[in-house]
């Protein structure tokens, strides 16, 4: 009897994996002869590969679990992770193709304003003007490549956790959402792929989350839905501040308006070469304020940061990793795609306004992560603590600095999934965040340690890694703006070594010839991380030294962006004034 | 020349890349015989790596000296990093890259720093590898050793402000490593993190002093922010804020005070650390950034603007080198005894360095060539005397550990790691009569402290009277009045010198063996012997390099070396230290100069004799040329034995025990202030701000059940409200109406 049912199972099991691999084999052979082309000649790789395939496939993969009998749960787990895991890899290699070449020419350094590389627009709902117009510049593009490399990477470090047949499709849909945002060019797409990208994670929480999870999803999709209802207002009033435009009317677009970012652009650049505010400096500084604050709950910045430490102490690794990795990147994105490039004289005159955030941000976050006890807190705040950093890059207002702080998103997009990492194999091996529960676990779990200080001196800014380019740049350009108020991050340096330090000592070293282990191991021998662990921690720190080493290969994208931003607007604003 | 600089990069390269390489192969073969035997668990690969880039340095150095003069910069990779700023409504492009700069200062840290990392790693085959506590742990040990170098050599070569400061911070990490590389020890932690954040704390102020010289120059590469033009366009005090930035990350690095605080509790890393990390190469990161100011300080255009700035930094050289010494007075461990010393004679560095940049600032181009001179000449000496020392006193810590052992070992003891705790290895007063026993050992002490204390002809003596001089002759110039306190304090820590040194090597070397473990040291572990050795040949042949014009020639870019001249260079420095100049001031100075000689070569030692000198032990000899020193000691102390309990057991004395109490004011800021208001932090965000978003919850769920109960699920109730309400409605109208 229960060799019949293994039987069967099996079957099931090969006929999954090698039917959607023979689809997919098809798919990616057939896809450039079918695949729509652009006036530049390029295939649509964006659409279906980047954004519609991980969503899709994800919702397929967990359709076809749920319908599985439940005994097989941990059956059919296996062949689900190792399908969402090569779908993953898939994306990287697109992703990757696209960076090197290989598979469009194009050169990512070139800078322009309000131009874009892979530009498609297909209409959507005509009537109100929504199209599904994607494109990728050089601010978006490391943003997707940095989402479909830790895709895989999170696939790969929680491969061993029993987590059922739902978390690794959850991560490949949470992706396909989060490259979703990244590429709109129309507000509507924007937002709903904003708002997308929550329910995953709210799910990642509530389903595989520690004690306080229901409190804490709930807070983390609560907050920042309301900071995003606050953006949707800002957004609509956008729209409607929009001058109607016959042309669209006869076109069948009942309101003569469009959500086309691009448009809006247009018409921004415009305004700036005749000195005039575009839309006029009052609405453009309430427009401003709106999507500030659905930035800054996202980003998080002090005082709507509350919501992350929550967040992060409640959600398992993979969570954490996306959360700290990618989605907080969100905000700061938006500030670039929305703020600078759509309202630049508001942000002229909220140049003092950011400064504070940022600074207070940074600051008092390196504070506060003095203070705490319990290991995934530190590092979320320690993440409060970097967004800092990007609030100052933009506010120097110095196309040095703009670069800086989208490297800063880059960098903490990579040092920070290895952060969490670390944290949640401590908590998965020791039982425990406290940070003060144990002693020497260097002599116990060697690997676990190493990447621990790997990690920590990377997040405190050492050079040869990711973190001290972002950090450097952006206090280049500090100081031309702001001259001595750089004491400020400069104490936060110091600070920050301290915290870290202070956690390893805790945690890594003393302990005597055999350490002390905590109680919440009760006695067992202590563990050191397994192998999927060890790769991939291994794989984020080899990108941390990478990008530290070689910076120019995103950093040369992401000046290129600055100086088109500049040259197309920001100069005008910044000489002649509103 | 040009083969050479093909394979310059490869100097740092090679360890940063043997370095992960170490590290994995250790992990996998750890245990295994052949990893432990025949490859010292990495120990090979890391004394071939170095010697490696030591033979591509000295290539480098020789095609150097015999071709160039002036500086040459190689291997230039343009764009690490470009990027644009704002100018007059402009985008300017600017970027930073990467090469290579060679000068006479460069070089001559480049042969310091790799011969020194060379032979450190042979003392380390026989230091760490037969030391059962560090078995199964040595590639980690080996890996970090490697990291260090290839940082050290980086910055050496770096020609950019930039890249020194990116190697300047790996060496930072690689000391925090090998301080805490008995990390399950508390106090090896406490002091890694301390020595960290101590200097990190100089490091932030060296990164806003690069900052704001970025934005004077536009670029921090030596070719531009050298250049005379770009310096006579510059703001003369924005640039003396940015070298004062600086020169307080200096201070960082180098243990001067007030960032001093950090290098005692140093050692607490392994003897090997002590002698590469502390003494020989990255204290002296912060004297090569100071030495790379001095073209700032000689430029034409900045003329008498920073002249304030150098009497500081003359100051600050002069107050650590006397408290560092009055410290060093009391200190019973070897180790801790040498570290103050490090402090006291890089101090002098900083005391000669000021004087240099004083006269460079004032325009006396030629003396101020003289002081730089001095100064990096007595960093030569003093990186391979310290070195020396410090793998002389591993040596003996070593041999003591063994002796501690085999007695331990007989009386039944267990033998453990966790015993020797009891016994302090390091304790002089647990030393004593050494002199027969380690005679290598003791003839390397001998001599490195001989080059320490200054004593005539032997090493650091030419340097040390270049700097001695240099302070007098810029306090007797006029304008450099304040320059008397300074050279006050290089004089009478001369002294103090002196003595404390003596005192370290008759308390070990001298007299009886104080304990029984003494009594059965051996000199008997390999490896050890062969850089004791080569630097004790080193150090004698001090001489030499002062003949070959060493001084003018580091100085100088554009000086040459005269090698054949080498007996008529002697002759000229012997004049020149030993007779009065006819120059101006010349008898004051040759006063001076002979004051130095006799408190430091006969009243300081001659004190330590009186107090710790003895005859050997009966039965016992030692080699010749330590057997008339010990039998000098033994004399002096019979004829002039005086009794020191009044000054030892002092509120002075007290003091300096407690390293005069900075220490302990630091760690209560910490404690008292720091820690408080971070948990302040911690509790406002909590409560105020999250207690906010907590109120907003409670609030509306409050509100909501208040609401609720308006829906009674009563039939009569509802009826009545819509009564109510359509009663209102009306009121209402009526009312509009």
């Amino acid at each position: 009897m229960a060799d019949n049912t293994n039987m069967t199972m099996r079957d099931r099991e090969f006929a999954l994996v090698a039917g959607l691999l023979a689809i997919s084999a098809v798919l990616m052979y057939v896809f450039p002869s079918i695949a729509v082309e652009n006036s530049a000649g390029q295939i649509d790789w964006i659409t279906l590969p980047l954004v519609a395939f991980p969503i899709i496939a994800g919702a397929v993969l967990m359709a076809f679990a749920s319908m599985q009998p439940y005994r097989l749960k941990d059956r059919i787990g296996q062949p689900i992770k190792l399908i969402s895991v090569v779908f993953a890899l898939m994306m990287l290699g697109i992703s990757s193709g696209l960076l090197f070449g290989w598979l469009e020419s194009i050169d990512w350094d070139i800078s322009r304003y309000n131009r874009y590389e892979l530009e498609f627009e297909y209409s959507w709902m005509q009537t109100i003007g929504v199209s599904w117009h994607v494109g990728l510049d050089g601010l978006s593009f490391s943003m997707v490549w940095l989402t479909t490399v830790l895709i895989p990477i999170v696939m790969i470090t929680t491969w061993e956790e029993k987590m059922g047949w739902y978390h690794h499709p959850l991560i490949l849909m949470m992706g396909g959402a989060l490259i979703g945002v990244f590429v709109a060019l129309d507000f509507f797409m924007f937002y709903v792929f904003w708002e997308l990208t929550l329910i995953p994670m709210f799910f990642l929480i509530l389903k595989w989350g520690g004690e306080d999870r229901r409190y804490a999803a709930q807070k983390f999709f609560i907050y920042t839905f309301t900071g995003s209802v606050v953006m949707l207002l800002g957004i609509v009033t956008l729209y409607f501040l929009q001058p109607s435009s016959q042309a669209l009317i006869d076109q069948g677009v009942l309101t003569g308006r469009t959500f086309d970012m691009t448009q809006m652009a247009i018409g921004a650049q415009e305004s700036a070469n005749a000195d005039i505010a575009w839309l006029g400096i009052n609405m453009q500084k309430a427009l401003f304020l709106m999507f500030l604050l659905g930035f800054l709950v996202k980003l998080p910045a002090v005082p709507f940061h509350t919501w992350l430490p929550d967040a992060h102490v409640q959600a398992p690794t993979a969570g954490s990793m996306l959360l700290a990795g990618v989605m907080l990147k969100m905000g700061g994105y938006g500030l670039f795609r929305v703020c600078t490039t759509l309202f630049p004289e508001a942000l002229l005159e909220y140049q003092w306004l950011l400064l504070t955030i940022g600074m207070v941000s940074l600051v008092y976050g390196s504070f506060v992560c003095l203070g705490q006890t319990n290991l995934k807190r530190l590092v979320a705040f320690s993440s409060v603590s970097h967004m800092g950093i990007i609030l100052l890059g933009i506010a120097t207002m110095e196309p040095l600095g703009f670069a800086g702080a989208i490297f800063m998103m880059f960098a903490h997009g990579i040092i920070s999934p290895l952060l969490f990492a670390v944290a949640g194999a401590f908590k998965h091996h020791y039982h425990t965040l406290e940070i003060g529960s144990m002693r020497g676990m260097a002599k116990h779990s060697p690997w676990l340690a190493t990447f621990m200080m790997f990690g920590w001196m990377a997040s405190l800014g050492l050079p040869l890694l990711a973190g001290f380019v972002a950090e450097i740049t952006v206090l280049i350009a500090f100081w031309k703006a702001f001259g001595w108020w750089v004491i400020l991050p400069g104490v936060t340096l110091i600070v920050t070594a301290a915290y870290y330090l202070w956690s390893m000592q805790k945690t890594i070293f003393e302990g005597g010839d055999d350490g002390e282990m905590p109680e919440s191991l009760g006695g067992a021998p202590a563990p050191d991380i397994s192998l999927w662990e060890v790769s991939g921690m291994m794989l984020l720190a080899m990108l941390t030294v990478l990008f530290g080493v070689l910076p120019w290969i995103f950093f040369d994208m992401m000046t290129g962006y600055a100086y088109g931003l500049f040259d197309g607007i920001l100069l005008n604003v910044i000489g002649g004034g509103a | 020349m040009s083969g050479a600089i093909d394979y310059a990069l490869w100097i740092p390269v090679l360890p940063i890349v043997a370095f992960p390489i170490i590290l994995f192969l250790g992990n996998v073969f750890k245990g295994t015989d052949a990893w432990r035997g025949r490859w010292k668990e990495g120990g090979t690969i890391a004394t071939v790596v170095m010697g490696t880039s030591l033979g591509l340095s000295i290539w480098l150095i020789i095609g150097y000296i015999g071709q160039v003069t002036g500086h040459e910069s190689v291997g230039q990779v343009g764009n690490w990093l470009s990027f644009h700023m704002v100018e007059n409504g402009n985008l300017v492009s600017y970027s930073f890259g990467f090469g290579m700069y060679l000068d006479h200062v460069s070089v001559m840290l480049l042969f310091v720093a790799s011969f020194l990392c060379f032979l450190i790693a042979i003392f380390s085959l026989g230091y760490m590898n037969s030391d059962p506590v560090n078995l199964d742990r040595n590639h980690r040990f080996y890996a970090e050793f490697l990291l260090f170098c290839a940082g050290m050599l980086g910055m050496v070569l770096a020609d950019n402000f930039l890249w020194l400061f990116i190697f300047w911070e790996i060496m930072g990490l690689c000391s925090y490593l090998l301080i805490g590389f008995y990390y399950e020890r508390p106090s090896a932690s406490y002091a890694a993190k301390k020595a960290f954040l101590t200097t990190r704390v100089g490091d932030v102020f060296l990164l806003i002093g690069l900052l704001i010289l970025w934005n004077l120059f536009g670029s921090l590469d030596f070719s531009v922010v050298w250049a005379e033009d770009n310096i006579a366009a510059v703001d003369a005090g924005t640039l003396k804020i940015a070298l004062f930035m600086m020169f307080v990350g200096a201070v960082g690095k180098s243990a001067q005070f007030p960032l001093h605080v950090w290098l005692p509790d140093a050692m607490e890393g392994p003897t090997p650390v002590s002698a590469l990390i502390h003494a020989a190469t990255m204290v002296n990161a912060g004297l090569y950034l100071v030495a790379r100011m001095y073209p700032f300080f000689a430029s034409p255009a900045m003329s008498g603007e920073f002249t304030d700035l150098a009497i500081l930094i003359a100051w600050i050289g002069g107050i650590t080198a006397f408290m560092a010494a009055l410290i060093a007075f009391v200190q019973k461990d070897i180790k801790k005894v040498l570290a103050y010393s490090t402090m006291s004679q890089l101090a002098y560095i900083f005391t000669g360095l000021g004087a240099a940049l004083w006269f460079a600032n004032t325009g006396h181009e030629e003396i101020a060539l003289l002081a730089f001179g001095a100064s990096m000449f007595h960093l030569f000496n003093h990186a391979m005397a310290k070195g020396m020392l410090f793998m002389a006193s591993g040596s003996v810590i070593h041999e003591m550990h063994h002796a501690h052992h085999e007695v331990a070992h007989h009386d039944g003891e267990h033998e453990g790691h966790g015993d020797n705790d009891h016994f302090d290895a390091q304790d002089m007063s647990n030393m004593g009569g050494l002199a027969s026993k380690m005679p290598i050992t003791a003839t390397a002490m001998a001599v490195g402290s001989a080059s320490i204390i200054g004593i005539p002809l032997i090493g650091g003596f030419w340097s040390k009277e270049g700097i001695v001089g240099a302070a007098w002759k810029a306090c007797l110039t006029p304008g450099g009045a304040w320059m008397l306190g300074p050279a006050l304090l290089v004089l009478i820590t001369a002294g103090m010198t002196g003595f404390y040194m003596s005192r370290m090597w008759f308390m070990t070397f001298a007299g009886k063996p104080k304990t029984p473990v003494a009594n059965g040291v051996v000199e008997q572990t390999p490896f050890i012997p062969i850089p004791l050795v080569t630097l004790t040949v080193m150090t004698l042949g001090g001489i030499v390099f002062a003949g070959f014009e060493f001084v003018h020639w580091v100085a100088d870019g554009h000086a040459e070396m005269h090698f054949s001249h080498v007996l008529s260079g002697i002759g000229a420095e012997m004049s020149h230290a030993f007779l009065p100049s006819g120059e101006e001031n010349g008898g004051l100075i040759y006063l001076v100069t002979m004051l130095t000689i006799v408190i430091s070569t006969i009243v300081g030692p001659g004190t330590a004799m009186a107090l710790y000198g003895g005859r050997l032990q009966k039965g016992e000899k030692a080699k010749p040329w330590l057997a008339w020193l010990v039998s000098l000691s033994a004399r002096v102390r019979k004829n002039n034995h005086f009794d020191n309990s009044t000054w030892a057991n002092s509120g002075l004395a007290e003091s300096l025990h407690q390293r005069l109490h900075f220490d302990a004011w630091y760690d209560s800021a910490m404690l008292k202030i720091v820690v408080p208001f971070a948990n302040a932090c911690a509790w406002f965000d909590q409560h105020i701000i999250d207690g906010a978003i907590k109120g907003i919850e409670y609030g509306s769920q409050e509100g909501s059940s208040v609401i609720r109960r308006l829906t009674t699920g009563s039939g009569r109730d509802y009826i009545m409200m819509a009564a109510l309400g359509t009663l209102a409605i009306f009121l209402l109208i009526w009312g509009v109406a």
